[in-house]
C-alpha cells in the first residue's frame, strides 16, 4: 500500500497534469460498458530485434486469440507522438510494417493506419522523419490522421470525467477492428502508457487541441477510462517492448531493450501483463485500478499467459520519483 | 510546383464551397481559410468562382456570436476563429464580418489553476513540473482550457490586423498579455513547441511550424532578442524537419524578417515532389502563400 507521503506525491502529479492534467474521477459506467469476462489471455511473445521475422511473431499471437479478421477492415493505432532522432518514443516502423502484412496474409480487406499525435500537427514531418511514411508508401496502405478525420458526438459510456460526450474520428466507425499498438512506456503523468492510454490518439486535436488538454483538465485517468468505454469497435493490442522506455516516459526517458511483443484481446490484461513486465504494480495506477473493475482483467490470478513466462522477461524499468510507490508489487 | 498544388487544392474543394482536412472530408473552418487565403495570393490567376463558393461557405457558417466552429459536426465557437479572420480581411467588403469574430476573440481567455493546483504552485510543487507562469492569459483551443502558443499566436495576428478598428475595448492589453504568454513559454535556446519549454526539470524541444506561428505573431517586436534567438532557432529546425506545413510557415516568418529564402523554395518544391504534404488542405494552401505573396496576409 501507498503511505500518505507518497498518496500525496502521486495525488500532486495527477492534479498538475491540467497545465498539462486533470483531477479525480467517480465510479460509474454503463451495462454496456461492462467487458470483463471470467479470465483473460495474454501472449508474451520473444522478439529479439526489429529485424527478427515479426511478421511471423504477430501471425502466431493472432493465431493465439483466433482472431478472424477476414474480409474485415482493421484500424492499426501506433504510438507516434513526436519525434526524438536520439529518442524511442514511438512505435517502431518495423512492428508497424509486420502487423501490415500480417493482417493482410490473414484475409483483412483493407488495414488502415491511423493515429491523432497528441503534441505535434505536423503528420508529415511525423510519419516522414519516424520512418512510417516508407512503410505506408512501399505496403501502400492508407493513412488517417485521426486528428483532422471527420467526427462524429459520441454519447460515453462511463462518467469518470464530466464529459457526457466525446467527438470520435469516423474512421473508427467505418472499421471493424481497433489494434491499438502503443510502445511499452513509463510515462511522467500517468504511471505507465500502454494500450489503454495510447487511445488517448484516437481523439481528434481538431475538436480537444494540441496538447488535446481538455481531457487533461477532466482528468487523464478518467478521459482513459471514458475513451477506452466508449470506442465503438472492438479492440485487440500489440504492444512494442522490443525496445521500451524507462524514467521520465513517454518523450524523455531511456531506451530498454525487453526483446518481447505483447499482445491480447482484453487491453486492461494487456497493460496489466505489460506493467507487470517492467516490475509496475498494475493496480497502483489509477486507471488501470479502474479499468480492472469493468474494462477487463488485471489481477494476475484471473490472467492466463500463453507464450513465454512473464518472469523471464521482467525488467526492473526505472520511473521518476513522484511514482517510486508504483514498483511495490503486490501480487 | 505551384500548378501541381493549385490543383490539389482546387481537386479538393468540396461542392459546398468549403475544403476538409484532405480531398473528400467535410469541409472546416481551419482548411477553408487556409486555402481561401492561397487562392487570393494568387491574384494573377484569378480563381473567382472558386473563391466565391469558399467566401460564402466561411460567411454562412459563421455563428451569430461572431465565431466559427470547427465544421458542421462539430457546433461549439471554436479556435479556427481569428484563422477566418485572418481568412476574410484580404476582401475588402467583409471587415465588418472580421470586427465581429475580434471581439467574439476578444471574449475567449484560457483557463487558469484552481485553488488545489494554485495551492500546489505556492508549494512550489509546480515549478517542478512545467517551468511557465500559468497566470498569464491567453487563448486555448477549448473553451476554458489552458492557454497554449499556437492559439493564442493566431488571435494576436487577428487582434494586431485589427486593433485600430477595435477602441473601447480590452484589445491592447489582451495583446500584452498574449506576447507576455508567448514568451514566457520560450524554449531554452529559442523557438515554441506546444507550449511547455521545460517538464519535470527537463527542457523540451521546440517545433518550427509553431516557431514561425509564434515569431509571426511578434513580427511587430522582431528586435527583441527573444525573436532573434528564435529566428535563429528556425533556421536550423526548417533543415531538420522539411515538411511542407513547417517549410512553408517558415518561408513565411523569414519573409516577413526580411531574410534570405531562396534555398528554403527550392527545398519546399523539392519535398512537395516527394510527399505531395500528404494532400493535406492547408499545407498545400500554406505552400502557395509561401510560394507567393502570401506573407503579406499575416502582415500586422
Amino acid at each position: 500500500m501507498m503511505n500518505r507521503r507518497e498518496f500525496i506525491k502521486v495525488s500532486a502529479v495527477a492534479s498538475l497534469s491540467s497545465l498539462a492534467g486533470g483531477c479525480g474521477p467517480s465510479v460509474r459506467w454503463d451495462r454496456d460498458a461492462y467487458r470483463k469476462t471470467a479470465t483473460s489471455r495474454v501472449a508474451i511473445l520473444e522478439a529479439k530485434s526489429y529485424r527478427a521475422s515479426l511478421e511471423d511473431i504477430i501471425s502466431h499471437g493472432i493465431h493465439l486469440f483466433k482472431l478472424d479478421v477476414k474480409g474485415k477492415r482493421i484500424v492499426l493505432k501506433p504510438n507516434l507522438v513526436e519525434f526524438d532522432p536520439k529518442g524511442v518514443i514511438n512505435t517502431d516502423p518495423a512492428v508497424i510494417e509486420a502487423a501490415i502484412s500480417s493482417f493482410r496474409s490473414l484475409g483483412a480487406r483493407e488495414v488502415v493506419v491511423a493515429e491523432g499525435p497528441g503534441h505535434r500537427r505536423d503528420s508529415e514531418y511525423l510519419l516522414t522523419a519516424s520512418g512510417i511514411y516508407d512503410v505506408i508508401n512501399e505496403h501502400r496502405a492508407r493513412y488517417v490522421d485521426l486528428n483532422t478525420d471527420d467526427v462524429r458526438r459520441t454519447k460515453l459510456r462511463s462518467s469518470f470525467t464530466n464529459l457526457s460526450e466525446l467527438y470520435l474520428p469516423e474512421t473508427l466507425f467505418n472499421a471493424d477492428l481497433l489494434v491499438s499498438m502503443p510502445k511499452l512506456k513509463t510515462h511522467h503523468w500517468a504511471g505507465v502508457t500502454l494500450s489503454l492510454k495510447n487511445m488517448f490518439g484516437v481523439v481528434p486535436g481538431s475538436v480537444y487541441g494540441w496538447p488535446k488538454n481538455a481531457l487533461h483538465w477532466a482528468g487523464i485517468h478518467g478521459s482513459i477510462l471514458d475513451i477506452n468505454s466508449s470506442l465503438p469497435i472492438p479492440q485487440f493490442a500489440i504492444v512494442d517492448g522490443v525496445v521500451g522506455m524507462e524514467g521520465n516516459g513517454p518523450l524523455q526517458g531511456q531506451a530498454r531493450h525487453s526483446g518481447v511483443l505483447i499482445l491480447g484481446d482484453d487491453l486492461a490484461a494487456v497493460d496489466a501483463t505489460a506493467a507487470r513486465l517492467m516490475t509496475i504494480e498494475p493496480r497502483k495506477i489509477e486507471y488501470l485500478e479502474m479499468a480492472g473493475r469493468f474494462l477487463g482483467n488485471i489481477s494476475h490470478e484471473r490472467i492466463e499467459l500463453v507464450g513465454e513466462r512473464l518472469e523471464r522477461f521482467q525488467q526492473n524499468y526505472r520511473v521518476i520519483e513522484h511514482f517510486q510507490a508504483l514498483k511495490v508489487l503486490t501480487g | 510546383m505551384i500548378e501541381a498544388a493549385i490543383d490539389l487544392l482546387l481537386g479538393a474543394q468540396n461542392e459546398d464551397g468549403g475544403w476538409g482536412a484532405v480531398k473528400g472530408k467535410r469541409s472546416n473552418t481551419e482548411s477553408t481559410s487556409f486555402a481561401l487565403m492561397a487562392l487570393k495570393s494568387l491574384d494573377d490567376k484569378p480563381f473567382n468562382r472558386q473563391t466565391a463558393a469558399g467566401l460564402k461557405w466561411l460567411l454562412q457558417h459563421q455563428r451569430d456570436d461572431g465565431s466559427w466552429s470547427l465544421n458542421d459536426a462539430s457546433k461549439q465557437s471554436s479556435w479556427t476563429t481569428p484563422i477566418a479572420v485572418l481568412a476574410l480581411l484580404p476582401f475588402q467588403d467583409q471587415r465588418e464580418h472580421a470586427l465581429r469574430a475580434a471581439k467574439w476573440v476578444l471574449t475567449q481567455e484560457g483557463g487558469k489553476p484552481g485553488w488545489v493546483a494554485s495551492l500546489l504552485v505556492r508549494l512550489s510543487l509546480v515549478k517542478k513540473m512545467t517551468e511557465l507562469d500559468p497566470y498569464l492569459s491567453g487563448w486555448s483551443w477549448t473553451a476554458g482550457a489552458f492557454s497554449w502558443v499556437e492559439p493564442t499566436s493566431y488571435s494576436l495576428m487577428a487582434l494586431k490586423k485589427l486593433k485600430g478598428s477595435l477602441d473601447g475595448t480590452n484589445c491592447e492589453e489582451r495583446i500584452r498579455q498574449g506576447e507576455l504568454l508567448i514568451y514566457d513559454r520560450m524554449c531554452e535556446n529559442g523557438g515554441w513547441n506546444y507550449g511547455n519549454s521545460r517538464v519535470l526539470g527537463e527542457a523540451l524541444w521546440p517545433y518550427p511550424e509553431v516557431t514561425a506561428v509564434a515569431l509571426i505573431a511578434l513580427q511587430d517586436r522582431a528586435t527583441n532578442d527573444a525573436n532573434q534567438i528564435s529566428l535563429r532557432a528556425l533556421g536550423v529546425m526548417m533543415r531538420e524537419a522539411a515538411s511542407g506545413t513547417a517549410l512553408s510557415w517558415g518561408i513565411l516568418c523569414l519573409t516577413l524578417y526580411n531574410q534570405n529564402l531562396q534555398e528554403w523554395k527550392r527545398i519546399l518544391v523539392k519535398n512537395f515532389e516527394k510527399t505531395r504534404f500528404l494532400g493535406e488542405t492547408k499545407a498545400v494552401a500554406l505552400a502557395l502563400l509561401a510560394s507567393g505573396k502570401g506573407a503579406s496576409l499575416f502582415r500586422v
